[in-house]
């Protein structure tokens, strides 16, 4: 490989599953994202005690952790597919488009992961020309910005990941997709109220107004149509 | 992609050329566009799976695949045509099926193997220094060490392992419970093989090798309606769903057909067209309701009465007052009504007892071969008593006359139906009948009539020796039962529909709400209608009736009206129970897989609901009395006992299955006998009369007693079928709980006489819970180790269903997702691990089966008495007081080689099912040349099964449905019982042989077989009972007929003789300790099967959350929201003494007052917040519920009424629950982490 990018290694490393290597390895990987200048002084500060908890952090601790984080969560998925797709069926289509750009790379996948896998995704980016990286990563970038939020309200140091991968990306996120995303419901919620609102439907009424029509199939199909968050453009061709 | 750079938009070409005379004209514009849709439909290969859930629609679906991916799927288009006239059965699916893919690829789906983090950390401790065996040793023996994860349960904590290590763990831990307490205390729950049948088997094997349990499904899930083998001596048979356009009536009874039959309603549309009438029934306003012709809205559990009220009807107006023709010839050939039952002396008057027999005459009426099993009919030829072919006694011991031809032996008969004539009876008597509508709880109507009605019968004296014997024939018991004035005179009989005596019409309109007239109509159209078309009358049935504690009122009245108009055997008519995926069409060529009968047999087999009833502790709460459903004219007898004590005497008098079965490990029984130079049955009879080894289910809590390792694959056994949920939490998993009901001592309730109480009842009595799921469901969530399985579009495997013919595949469109492996994969790795660390403590072990006396056996005519050897009423000999004690060899060294083999047995001892045996020796070679043979090793020469694939072609290759060969030899070994020649059924398919890839091209119709009831043919439609009727074959029960009349004497003790209206039981649930004050609202609980998912499956998928309201719900009717201050979508609250839950309501004027529906199974691990009442996260539907046993349903060694493996024991009623409604004052999401002290 011409070029091998060793921060995007590292975080696509660090979101993986705690191991005892991957503890091991945590003085190297914590080595090169502090000396990464693309990010800001705050963003490395802040990396730093997820660094520190997976080199030092008792393994099943951490496991239990990631497992409920990122396995059990269906909102922190680290599927990138399951917050632009969800369970549309547009999600098997978007996922062989981006198997087949790792392919015309000329990489095979070798992980029982599927192509849409956050740390896979980081691993093939490393090998990317920085230009070409800085792309794609921006065009995730609401979804970066969501998991920041959503790992910040749940005080995990993992939050810090998704910042900085926001910052290499050099984009900022289209607010208001990132509201979308983020109104949209969490499996394991703080947010008592607005969660109620989520799942609050708007009141039937059985009147005189012929205009209203079902306000539920009404609610429903505005919903459905309100078009789909727009998918990176590398999912999309 | 709008090519607008490309385009012209002012301009057209006038290079055009046209053609057609102008009409057409070429272009030349770019089309580049049309690629896109190209591009988004392509695919590159399509291939053929279904979904293995637990749905009678076994719809057969196209997968689309993209570069390795699945992309979408759609519906197969390509059965088999019916014939002309005939619809074709599809479409198949629904919007169900149609959201699979979704799981594929769900943030839900399991990807690793997981197992506790405090249980791995442990082990890999333990694993540094010690060997597998030592290390799970030494964390069981430890107490701290186990609770440190059992009490964990439910509360998260998983980490990933990796394969080996998740199943080193697993086999590690049932080996060790097989040396320490015996194989049968490994346990494993799956249910309805027919869904995916490769999958059951390979965990039904690995647990059959070892020893250990398989736990039965169709009975715990009460969709086995026990009054079908009372009356047919047949689990279930039923109609295809095709049939129903062949119906004249169609009467569909608490069944929701378009919501939970969705593949099959077009059938009822298409029926509709062709100009069938319907009725439907339904207390609700149900998505059903609107195709009827009439609706009819009783009350819910008081069906009974509705069919009683028709069935009364019918007696007077096509029995009585004329006789139908077609109706009585069919009656008196296939059904018990002219059969005499002799009256009792009790109390100074009659009561109805038990057949009369030929042995109760002095010369046995000539009948050497089973004379106790041979009952007795008037020859209306020569008046004489006689024995008529067909009854029982001719099955087993001799050959030749067990049909249903009216002879006797080979001389013509026909038998009287009734002795109401002058010149037929010797004497008018009064019969007590019990009537149980007097007494009812305040939601239910009761009436004033007493308990006991006493009626007019014609009786024959019979004189035997010194005794004179009365008898009366069964249909002037019956018609007598029914409340039909004959001009006998006496009381209780009603002359017009509008006398208040129970079973008219009119009695009927006070019970159930539904006008007389209606009720009349109904009964009078569908008989009229099966008249005029030789039966074509169906009643298409839902489980809902069989779920309320007396279900066989309510089933044997609908089937009493069914068997009266000769609907049942009928094309076009006949008793539709579509529940559960019962029908595994293959299953005498799979059972030989499923439970390793190739290398020993019998497997043990257990009934769920007397074990979950045992070992969740359900019995220790108990609050139904056997005084309160005793009849008022039982026997004299030991009745006032409780009901767990029924079922410990139905295991001791070999009745039911036991699991585990002795308080010591049977291995070393074994041992003990061989060292005491004894024969195995003997030597445990000995010790089981001396006391020195106890029966297990005497004493359920004793910790030798307990279950230890259990399996559930292929189930959510805690989040969909577990009735009394927060009890399996508390005792099996012992972990948090909302138990809120004290035991049977707190309550000051009678403690049972048979089985041992301890003061303390333990918690957590599982080592080892082990979940094989695609996705992290409920028992998912509190399992110890959850191992990832290849979801529906990722193995291969076979399907079929009772609603069509077909049986078809599942296929590996796409390799299994991450990590996960296939349910035969996953259980031949376990086998691989078992035979890598079981020999350190197991090598080659005799075991002790104890087998019950098993239905469509030699051994079924066991006991004609009850008997109890314990008490001294007999002796103990097994197999015949008592359950058989079979030896078993094991080789715990082979269990993967033995896996992976077609074992010897099928070679030497043969196949066969439902009492027809056959030779399969050249089926066995053929799998030798299909699928290989073992050159080596332990199986050395037996076929291999080493793939899923090679497992298919075992089931095909060996079961006469999917092997013409096969059901040709199975037709002539019914042959040799009946006399009568049946192979013509099967012969012009005789070189017929199904192969997997068969079914993968293309859906195939199976093979008629003596397997079922019904046939496979181009005349007419699959229908239950069709070779009863046409072959002339019995129905496999004491008569031989469709027996009406039960006379076991616990069916008569608790007034079950004949059906009857029995109002719903009180299950005392709403306390005043647990009811807080101002909680007003009380309702009944009821369980109906959803639209938006299939059991719990689906129910997590966001597609179908949609559809719905995102969560749970409940439904309510206005008036009760009211009466609560409850509006549409409040959260609301259910409770009783068994736990709470907690949805969202669903106010909607479709429900009827008094009731609360809960759609079975919205799972608690979607939006459910926890619940005021228990501090805990909010429960499930059956956190409310609390399985409640039946003694009838215990009864064995009696013809039809004896064991079978899902055929016939205590099934798990709910319907009889009531709960306290309010609305929720504060919603809490619990999202606090759980509290970790309990571990620590």
């Amino acid at each position: 490989m011409d070029h091998f990018d060793r921060t995007m290694k590292a975080l696509s490393l660090i979101l993986s599953y705690p191991t005892r290597e991957l503890q091991e390895a945590m003085p190297e990987i914590g080595g090169v994202l502090a000396a990464e200048s693309r990010l800001t002084a705050a963003a490395r500060r802040d990396l730093r005690p997820l660094v520190e908890v997976l080199g030092v952090g008792d393994i099943y601790d951490l496991e239990e952790a990631y497992v409920v984080l990122f396995d059990r969560s269906r909102s922190l998925s680290l599927n990138l597919f399951e917050h632009v797709h969800g369970e549309s069926r547009d999600r098997g289509g978007a996922m062989v488009s981006l198997l087949e750009s790792y392919r015309e790379a000329g990489f095979e996948p070798a992980t029982s992961e599927l192509p849409d896998h956050l740390p896979v995704l980081l691993e093939f980016l490393a090998t990317r020309s920085p230009g070409e990286a800085q792309e794609v990563l921006a065009d995730a970038a609401h979804i970066l910005e969501a998991l920041t939020a959503r790992l910040a309200k749940r005080q995990s140091p993992y939050g810090a990941v998704f910042a900085a991968l926001l910052q290499l990306s050099g984009a900022t996120a289209d607010r208001e997709i990132v509201a979308e995303l983020l109104a949209q419901p969490e499996d394991d919620p703080n947010d008592l109220e607005a969660l109620d609102q989520i799942w609050e439907e708007s009141e039937v009424k059985f009147g005189p107004d012929p205009d209203a029509g079902c306000p539920a199939s009404r609610d429903l199909l505005a919903r459905m149509d309100r078009p789909v968050t727009p998918a990176p453009d590398w999912a999309a061709e | 992609m709008s090519h607008l750079l490309d385009r012209l938009n002012f301009f057209q070409s006038k290079e055009l050329e046209r053609f057609s005379n102008g009409h057409g004209q070429v272009t030349r514009e770019d089309r580049a566009w049309e690629d896109t849709y190209r591009n988004r439909w392509r695919h590159d290969k399509v291939v053929r799976s279904t979904h293995g859930v637990n749905c009678t629609g076994s719809c057969s679906w196209k997968i689309y695949v993209k570069s390795g991916i699945v992309t979408w799927e759609t519906q197969q288009t390509d059965y088999p045509r019916t014939r002309p006239d005939l619809p074709n059965h599809e479409p198949r699916g629904c919007a169900r099926g149609a959201s699979y893919s979704w799981y594929l690829y769900s943030a839900n789906r399991v990807k690793t193997p997981l197992v506790r983090g405090r249980l791995l950390k442990a082990w890999r401790r333990m694993r540094e220094t010690m060997s597998p065996v030592e290390a799970w040793t030494a964390l069981q023996e430890d107490p701290i060490l186990r609770a440190s994860y059992t009490k964990m349960r439910g509360k998260g904590g998983f980490v990933r392992a990796s394969w080996d290590e998740a199943t080193e763990i697993t086999a590690t831990a049932n080996a060790y419970t097989a040396k320490k307490y015996g194989p049968d205390r490994v346990f494993g729950f799956s249910p309805i093989p027919a869904m995916s049948m490769v999958s059951y088997a390979a965990g039904s094997r690995y647990l059959s090798l070892m020893g250990g349990v398989c736990m039965s499904f169709y009975d715990w899930y009460c969709d086995l309606p026990p009054a079908s083998p009372m009356t047919w001596g047949e689990q279930t048979d039923v109609p295809e769903s095709a049939d129903w356009y062949n119906a004249g009536f169609l009467l569909i009874w608490g069944s929701n057909v378009p919501q939970t039959r969705t593949p099959d309603a077009h059938f009822y549309t298409e029926a509709r067209y062709r100009g069938t009438k319907s009725a439907v029934i339904s207390p609700d306003y149900s998505e059903a309701a609107k195709f009827g012709d009439i609706w009819l809205n009783p009350k819910q559990g008081t069906d009974a009465a509705l069919a009683m009220a028709m069935g009364h009807v019918i007696l007077r107006e096509f029995h009585l007052d004329r006789q139908a023709e077609y109706f009585e010839n069919y009656c008196r050939q296939y059904t018990d009504m002219p059969m005499l039952v002799k009256l009792e002396e009790k109390d100074g008057s009659l009561v109805p007892g038990a057949f009369l027999r030929a042995a109760d005459f002095t010369n046995k009426l000539g009948e050497e071969n089973n004379p106790d099993w041979k009952t007795v009919g008037i020859d209306e030829k020569t008046g004489e008593m006689i024995a008529p072919n067909g009854s029982i006694g001719y099955r087993w011991g001799q050959q030749g006359h067990w049909n249903l031809e009216e002879r006797k032996g080979e001389a013509e008969t026909r038998l009287k139906m009734s002795l109401v004539l002058d010149e037929d009876h010797d004497a008018i008597e009064g019969v007590d009948f019990p009537y149980f509508g007097g007494h009812a709880t305040p939601e239910f109507a009761a009436d004033n009539h007493p308990e006991v009605l006493t009626r007019n019968i014609p009786v024959k004296k019979i004189k035997v020796g010194r005794k004179t014997i009365k008898v009366a024939t069964v249909f002037d018991l019956f018609c007598a039962n029914y409340g039909l004035d004959r001009g006998l005179g006496g009381d209780w009989v009603a002359k017009t529909y509008d006398d208040d005596v129970p079973g008219t019409p009119a009695w009927a309109e006070k019970i159930t709400g539904v006008s007389r007239d209606k009720i009349a109509t109904v009964g009078r159209e569908f008989a009229r209608n099966a008249e005029k078309t030789n039966g074509k009358s169906m009643i298409i049935i839902g489980a809902a009736m069989n779920h309320w504690y007396h279900m066989d009122m309510n089933y044997r009245g609908v089937i009493n009206m069914l068997v009266m108009c000769g609907c049942i055997g009928q094309s076009g008519g006949g008793w539709s129970h579509y529940v559960g995926q019962e029908k595994l069409r293959p299953q005498t060529g799979w059972a030989p897989l499923a439970f390793a009968l190739d290398w020993g047999r019998p497997p043990r087999h257990m009934n769920s609901t007397s074990a979950w009833y045992a070992h969740t502790d359900q019995w220790r709460y108990e609050t139904l009395t056997s005084g309160e459903i005793i009849s008022p004219i039982a026997p004299e007898g030991d009745w006032d006992i409780n009901l767990i004590d029924y079922n410990i005497r139905a295991e001791r008098m070999g009745w039911l299955p036991s699991a585990p079965q002795f308080k010591t490990n049977p291995l070393e029984v074994a041992k003990a006998a061989k060292a005491a130079g004894k024969e195995i049955p003997a030597y445990v009879a000995e010790q089981l009369k001396s006391g020195a080894l106890e029966m297990s289910c005497e004493d359920p809590d004793a910790p030798e007693n307990w279950p230890r390792n259990l399996f559930v694959w292929r189930s959510n056994l805690l989040g969909s079928s577990g009735k009394g949920h927060e009890y399996f939490l508390k005792h099996l998993l012992g972990t948090d709980n909302g138990v809120m009901s004290g035991d049977l001592a707190d309550e000051g309730r009678a403690l049972p006489k048979e089985a041992k109480w301890h003061d303390e009842a333990p918690e957590g009595k599982l080592d080892l819970l082990v979940c094989i799921d695609f996705r992290m469901s409920t028992t998912a969530v509190y399992s110890d180790i959850v191992l990832p399985t290849a979801s529906w579009y990722e193995k291969n495997d076979l399907n079929t269903s009772d609603m069509h013919p077909f049986i078809h595949p599942l296929q590996a469109a796409v390799d299994p997702a991450y990590e996960s492996k296939s349910d035969w994969e996953i259980f031949k790795s376990i086998a691989k691990k078992f035979q890598e660390v079981a020999p350190e403590i197991l090598g080659k072990e005799t075991d002790i089966v104890a087998l019950p006396i098993l239905h469509d056996t030699a051994g079924e005519i066991a006991q004609p008495d009850v008997k109890d050897w314990k008490k001294g009423e007999c002796d103990l000999i097994p197999g015949k007081t008592a359950p058989a004690f079979v030896p078993v060899e094991r080789d715990y060294g082979a269990i993967y080689d033995r896996f992976v083999a077609l074992g010897p047995l099928m070679d030497k001892v043969g196949n066969g099912g439902k009492g027809i045996a056959w030779d399969t020796k050249h089926e066995v070679q053929h799998l030798r040349d299909l699928n290989g043979e073992w050159q080596e090793g332990p199986a050395k020469g037996c076929a291999k099964i080493v793939t899923d694939i090679d497992a298919s072609e075992v089931i095909l290759m060996l079961a006469p449905e999917t092997n013409g060969e096969v059901a040709v030899k199975a037709w002539e070994a019914l042959s040799k019982a009946t006399g009568r020649e049946h192979a013509h059924l099967a012969l012009p398919k005789e070189d017929e042989k199904i192969r997997f890839r068969d079914i993968a091209a293309q859906p195939r119709k199976i093979i008629s077989s003596p397997t079922w009831s019904g046939i496979e043919s181009e005349k007419v439609c699959y229908n239950a009972g069709y070779t009863n009727v046409h072959e002339l074959i019995p129905w496999r029960t004491l008569t031989g007929r469709q027996q009406l009349y039960q006379d076991h004497l616990w069916m008569r003790a608790f007034g079950e003789g004949f059906m009857s209206y029995r109002p719903p039981v009180d299950l005392k649930t709403i306390t005043a300790k647990v009811r807080d004050k101002g909680d007003s609202l009380v309702l009944n609980f009821i369980t109906p099967h959803q639209k938006w998912g299939i059991h719990s499956t689906y129910s997590d998928n966001l597609l179908m959350l949609t559809l719905n309201r995102g969560g749970p719900v409940v439904w309510i009717s206005e008036n009760d929201a009211k009466k609560a201050g409850i509006q549409d979508n409040d959260w609301v609250e259910a409770y009783n003494v068994n736990g709470a839950l907690t949805a969202r309501a669903v106010v909607s004027q479709r429900m009827k007052d008094g009731t609360v529906y809960m759609y079975h199974a919205q799972e608690k691990i979607v939006n459910t917040p926890g619940s005021e009442k228990t501090g805990l996260r909010g429960g499930i539907h059956n956190s409310v519920t609390r399985a409640t046993l039946k003694p009838t349903h215990m009864i064995g060694g009696y013809a039809q009424q004896s064991y079978g493996f899902n055929y016939y024991g205590t099934v798990g009623s709910n319907r009889d629950e009531f709960v306290v409604v309010r609305k929720m004052q504060k919603v809490d999401w619990l999202d606090e982490p759980a509290k970790k002290e309990a571990a620590e």
